[in-house]
């Protein structure tokens, strides 16, 4: 018997049950504490951006939460399964900071290979993929071919290809040109708007607000979290970078 | 040309190798260790004892000389007993309990009273020239000083046949196995090796991992795709060592032969099965050693430290009966060994399946071929840093 949980108090929906959990997270190289402590929950049919310089530990916490590096302290579950799990990686697409996709097969043969590994059946998935970023025209372009923002797009297609319900994005918009990071982001919204749960990475704070929340994140720890409007109005700044400065300037006082 | 723009080459150069840690240990390293253990084979080197058979045919005037031989070879610290008949001497030195045999003809006392030089027939079994040159060589030692007590004039000739194969008929055919053998394991290794490497370093397998892939997925997969090529390169490379294609005279064109046409007593098939499962053992290897290498520089210098002694213990430059007795155990744990013993049994004893000697080496390298697999797997984690 399933216990349905009880309506939440004044009429507002029922909180979904979180798709990804950290608890604690730690993950030290040698004396460098690369992820400290870190916990959250985040809820499925959301957007989340992980803003922070480069060497803050936005790389290193996804892969504590996929699964790709195993935590020193802490705890990574993703819809209910600590990880890391084989079983829920089919439902994880992940895109990696750098390309991960073999420059000697064309871009459609790169899909098609990932999405074999990933269990696909439905033969259009591929294709659907490749559409999505705008390279079904070059399906059977060799990769070493495409150019720097193309093959970006191809790594994208790559984590998209088996339509996974959480989806975790490393800096997937580098390299890729103002008019196609529009249509990626219609992208990325529609698929939360089906209930996907979206971590996107950034240095940047210029696509902050397509995200639905920001987690801040500065020396492996996250120093802020809330919508981009909320984040502004608690700094006291209408400028993202004002206000991750101030953020930042606080956790510098209070070590 | 300008100095400054030179001397920030050099100096970056020297940089660069400095941090390659691997590397530059190699590049010393390498160099010493091989020609340390060739130094170390060549000095201390035994010659191999031998466990001799003596027939003899030539009633008691042989039994005497038969004496002789036999005394003198366990001066030089051999064995050497009496057999009564060829049969049972060939038996025994094609299952391997003695080394050789040493027939005594039956015309040898009318030789000794003509003074002429008597003929002796050594039977060895043939399946390894190198090593058995060596103990003909100490054979002929203890047959000059037995020569003494029994012929004034002319040491003993001695007339080598073997049980399997014609002795020295062709000498590629000692050969062929190892160098066969040899290339199949070289090249799968480098292929593999810097393939499996770019997976490393290119990001791909990070992302290959984030799949539900299995890492038995990923060794099986490998073996399967570079099989194919080990394939190909071992059927293309047999068919040209063992075929000998007769292209008739065509107009001006002179009648020729294409392939080596080394001679092969057995069945290629098997002895294609052989280099196989040594080319599987070899693409775990290569995924396995990637793993301790950053460049694809790096897997080339594993050749020497892990390719170089495999050959020089393989018994094609030292025959292994004569290796120093402390490498002996590093002789039977090295997989090319195995492939070259059972290349041998194929290509100069004829062996097929149902033999023991090869029924065992395609043991060895299925167990090897395991092994690796499995370790080679186990190195593909999922945490990469
Ligand atoms: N494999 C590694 N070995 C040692 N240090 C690492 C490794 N990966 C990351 N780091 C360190 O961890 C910190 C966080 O890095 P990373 O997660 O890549 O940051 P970001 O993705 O935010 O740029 C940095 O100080 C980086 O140098
Ligand atoms: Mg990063």
């Amino acid at each position: 018997m399933t216990t349905v949980p009880p309506p939440a108090p004044g009429g507002s929906p029922t909180p979904a049950p979180a798709t990804i959990r950290a608890q604690d997270l730690v993950k030290m190289f040698g004396p460098i504490r690369a992820v400290d402590g870190i916990s959250f929950e985040l809820a499925p049919g959301r957007i989340y951006g992980l803003l922070g310089p480069n060497g803050s530990g936005k790389t290193t916490l996804i892969r504590l939460l996929t699964g790709m590096g195993r935590a020193t302290a802490g705890r990574a579950e993703v819809l209910g399964t600590a990880m890391p799990s084989r079983a829920v990686l089919a439902r994880v697409g992940y895109m990696t900071q750098s390309d991960g996709i073999y420059p000697a097969l064309t871009a459609g043969e790169n899909v098609r290979f990932f999405g074999e590994l990933y269990g696909v059946t439905d033969a259009t998935a591929p294709e659907d993929a490749l559409a999505v970023v705008d390279l079904a025209d070059r399906r059977d372009a060799v990769v070493a071919t495409l150019s720097g923002g193309q093959r970006r797009r191809l790594s994208l297609a790559c984590a998209l290809v088996h339509r996974p319900p959480v989806l975790f994005l490393d800096e997937p918009t580098v390299g890729v040109d103002p008019l196609l990071r529009v249509q990626f982001w219609s992208h990325f919204r529609r698929l939360a708007d089906g209930g996907v749960t979206i971590v996107v990475s950034s240095h940047v704070m210029d696509e902050a607000d397509r995200c639905d929340e920001l987690l801040f994140m500065r020396s492996g720890r996250v120093i802020a979290r809330g919508s981009g409007r909320d984040l502004r109005a608690r700094a006291g700044t209408d400028d993202l970078e004002q206000a991750f400065l101030r953020f930042s300037g606080n956790v510098a006082a209070t070590r | 040309m300008s100095a400054r723009r030179v001397r920030a080459l050099w100096r970056r150069v020297v940089a660069e190798i400095r941090r390659d840690r691997p590397s530059l240990a190699l590049l010393f390293v390498a160099p010493i260790l091989v020609t340390g253990l060739v130094t170390f084979i060549l000095r201390e080197g035994q010659t191999p004892a031998l466990n001799a058979l003596i027939v003899n045919q030539a009633g008691l005037p042989g039994s005497a000389i038969a004496g002789e031989i036999a005394s003198s070879l366990r001066t030089l610290g051999d064995q050497a007993t009496q057999a009564t008949d060829e049969a049972a001497a060939r038996a025994a030195v094609r299952d391997g309990s003695a080394t050789l045999a040493i027939i005594l003809p039956a015309d040898l006392a009318a030789s000794v009273t003509r003074g002429g030089a008597i003929t002796i027939t050594v039977l060895t079994s043939g399946l390894d020239p190198a090593g058995e040159s060596g103990q003909l060589a100490v054979l002929g030692k203890a047959l000059a000083a037995a020569a003494g007590q029994f012929s004034r004039s002319q040491p003993p000739v001695i007339r080598h046949t073997t049980v399997y194969g014609v002795p020295s008929s062709d000498p590629i055919a000692a050969f062929a196995p190892a160098i066969v053998g040899f290339f199949v394991y070289f090249f799968v290794y480098i292929l593999t090796g810097v393939s499996f490497l770019r997976e490393r370093t290119g990001g791909t397998l990070e992302r290959l991992l984030a799949t539900p892939v299995a890492r038995g997925e990923i060794v099986a997969g490998y073996t399967l795709g570079f099989g194919l090529f080990a394939t190909l390169q071992v059927a293309l490379l047999m068919t040209w060592a063992l075929g000998s294609l007769r292209i008739p005279a065509l107009g001006p064109l002179p009648a020729f032969s294409i392939g080596l046409g080394i001679p092969v007593a057995g069945s290629p098939p098997i002895a294609f099965l052989v280099v196989l499962l040594l080319a599987v053992g070899a693409v775990s290897l290569g995924i396995f050693l990637s793993t301790f290498a950053r460049t694809e520089l790096q897997v080339l210098q594993f050749i020497p430290v892990v390719l170089a002694p495999q050959f020089l213990l393989s018994g094609v430059l030292f025959p292994i009966n004569s290796l120093p007795a402390i490498l002996k155990p590093l002789v039977a744990i090295m997989p090319l060994n195995y492939a070259v013993d059972g290349l041998r049994q194929v290509f100069i004893a004829g062996a097929d399946l149902s033999n023991g000697a090869l029924q065992e080496d395609l043991l060895v390298l299925l167990g090897v071929a395991a092994f690796f697999a499995v370790i080679a797997s186990l190195t593909i984690r999922r945490e990469i840093v």
